[in-house]
């Protein structure tokens, strides 16, 4: 779909090892900004373990990974987080017994100082943020960020998540599995939500075992299967039906082998 | 309507404690014709509240993020016969220096292995709190306890750690005040609160956002070592000696006061306030049955039921305002 560039992300041979078990093997993919890429697999093929190189939570075993043309060599969420890296899972993300205020800065909290010396926290900016994000984001409106984060829904935990994303001036949104559970018409509010980032110029990278969901969204389908990358094409190349033999036909193999 | 109250009593963890104080205070004065709210009663009760509820702030911090700390009567004991046994050869503010320097090592280790080994906080501080009664028990051993001695309570200092008073109560009311105002300060308005109460509420998610867990967890350890410690250090200074019981079972009401006044056992959920209130019921609890004539034995089992009944109550109420707010936005 879109013109050659130079990718945002390049990763080279990445292996990843969890004591005697490969989780990766051999992975080189790219991942370029404007771009919404389909992150396929079945369940363990290594899809999670993949993003979790690029939120900082695993450092791979060897290989290369380059942000931005840079070498990166530490992995840790905070390096992730301040590249401007956001991995939105359902799970995680949200402290439920903290306000939807408080959840919102977390982590980079703004302070600022009462009488010139005390530091507090500015609620005001917190509230400000937070109700922004309610609004443009498609939550209830009667959604009082004052409230503790376990009262929101899936869907708008999910949208709050997003937004919050990006009102962070991320450049790369990872979705992990991002409408499980879900309703259908949250899910298409979500999927709606990935193409507009996408649209606004970040790269998005949105992972499920739902080939069909993915196909209809995204610029270009990347599968893993068993930890190795099988398929990496734009998926005007490949329909979904011929994806979803390919991931049968993968596990078929590995079940016979 | 109800909703709104129900809403009200989650956010503010405090009122559940607060009614109950009202409550006992009203019933305690009434049934023992005066007697527990007198002036000297009081006096004694709110020294026991104050040093309780020092120990309480720390280790509510502590279950906030997630953890507990069962070794807080052990290190209160360690810290409080330091400072009377090395206090008369080295003086007063040298021996506080070095007691509460000990209170730090202590939160240190625990909250280390803690944090960085993983290991579960019950096993590690239940380790501390036969290590650190050992090390009492065995410092006691020949001379049964250690006294402070006529210089070392003349001293001024000495006197402003729990041995003097203002308007007749010991001054570790306005210890236990002044902490509760920090800490109020520190938990609800600076980002480090937010950390901690994150920390406990759901230690992923705090991590994806960038907050230091091992830290935090470490921090919070710290913390409630050096103000167990600080509590030892007033009570040996108000009685003067310190012997190797000092502090004894005092884990358990810390924990008691702590989840009475709203901290939740599962984390992510502390209340200064409430938690002093919490020591203020215990103590008078405590006080009223001496003022019966019961036996005190009784105390330890009203501990246990008011643990447990506290945290099936908070439970019920977390269910009842999940499920209105799911019910309302459907």
């Amino acid at each position: 779909m879109s013109e050659p560039r130079n990718a945002l992300i390049e990763m080279k041979n990445i292996d990843l090892n969890f004591g005697t078990v490969k989780a990766l093997s051999d992975v080189s993919v790219d991942f370029s900004e404007g771009e919404l890429v389909g992150l396929v697999g079945d369940n363990g093929a290594g899809k999670t373990t993949l993003i979790r190189i690029l939120s900082g939570m695993y450092a791979p075993t060897s290989g290369e990974v380059y942000f931005d043309g840079r070498r990166i060599t530490r992995f840790h969420p905070k390096l992730a987080i301040d590249l401007g890296i956001e991995t939105i899972q359902q799970t995680v993300g949200l402290c439920d017994n903290l306000s939807v205020a408080r959840n919102y800065y977390l982590g980079r909290e703004p302070v600022k100082r009462v009488l010139g010396i005390v530091p507090v926290l500015d609620f005001t900016q917190m509230r400000a943020a937070s109700k922004k994000v309610v609004h443009n984001f498609g939550l209830r409106d009667s959604v009082d960020v004052d409230d503790e984060a376990a009262l929101l829904s899936g869907g708008e935990a999910q949208s709050f998540k997003i937004g919050r994303a990006v009102d962070f001036r991320n450049r790369v949104i990872i979705m992990d599995e991002p409408t499980n559970h879900l309703s259908v018409r949250e899910r298409a509010h979500v999927n709606d939500l990935a193409l507009q980032l996408r649209d606004q110029g970040l790269l998005v990278i949105y992972i499920t075992h739902d080939i069909f969901q993915v196909h209809r969204l995204a610029d270009r389908i990347v599968i893993l299967e068993n930890g190795r990358k099988i398929v990496d094409a734009p998926k005007e190349a490949v329909s979904a039906e011929s994806l979803e033999q390919i991931i049968r036909d993968g596990s078929r193999e590995i079940n016979e082998g | 309507m109800m909703l709104r109250v129900m809403r009200i009593l989650r956010k503010r963890t405090e009122v559940g404690v607060a009614v109950i104080t009202l409550v006992l205070i009203v019933g305690f004065t009434v049934t023992s014709q005066g007697i527990w709210l007198s002036a000297g009663n009081m006096r004694e009760v709110l020294r026991v509240t104050s040093i309780l509820a020092i120990i309480a702030f720390g280790e509510a911090l502590v279950i906030a993020a997630g953890e507990i700390d069962i070794s807080v009567g052990s290190t209160f004991g360690i810290v409080g016969i330091i400072y009377i046994a090395i206090g008369p050869q080295i003086g007063t503010p040298l021996a506080i220096v070095i007691a509460l320097g000990a209170a730090l090592i202590i939160g240190s280790l625990n909250g280390f292995v803690v944090a960085y080994y993983r290991v579960s906080s019950l096993v590690v501080t239940l380790g501390s709190l036969f290590v650190f009664r050992g090390l009492a028990l065995a410092a006691t051993q020949t001379a049964s306890h250690y006294n402070a001695g006529a210089t070392m309570r003349a001293n001024a200092i000495y006197r402003l750690f729990g041995a003097s008073g203002v308007l007749g109560y010991n001054n570790a009311l306005v210890w236990a005040l002044v902490i509760l105002l920090i800490l109020q300060y520190v938990l609800f308005w600076t980002p480090i609160g937010n950390w901690l109460l994150a920390v406990g509420g759901n230690a992923e998610s705090a991590r994806s956002r960038g907050v230091s867990v091992m830290r935090t967890k470490w921090g919070a350890f710290i913390a409630c070592a050096f103000l167990a410690g600080l509590a030892g250090i007033l009570e040996a200074g108000d009685l003067g000696y310190a012997d190797g019981s000092l502090g004894r079972q005092r884990e358990l009401q810390a924990i008691a006061a702590a989840v009475l006044g709203g901290t939740a056992l599962i984390g992510g959920r502390t209340s200064p306030v409430g938690t002093f209130l919490g020591a203020f019921v215990l103590s008078g609890i405590s006080s009223y049955l001496v003022i019966k004539g019961m036996n005190p034995q009784w105390f330890i089992l009203l501990l246990g039921l008011i643990v447990v009944l506290v945290s099936l109550a908070d439970h019920g109420l977390t269910r009842l305002v999940s499920k209105a707010a799911t019910s309302r936005s459907v």
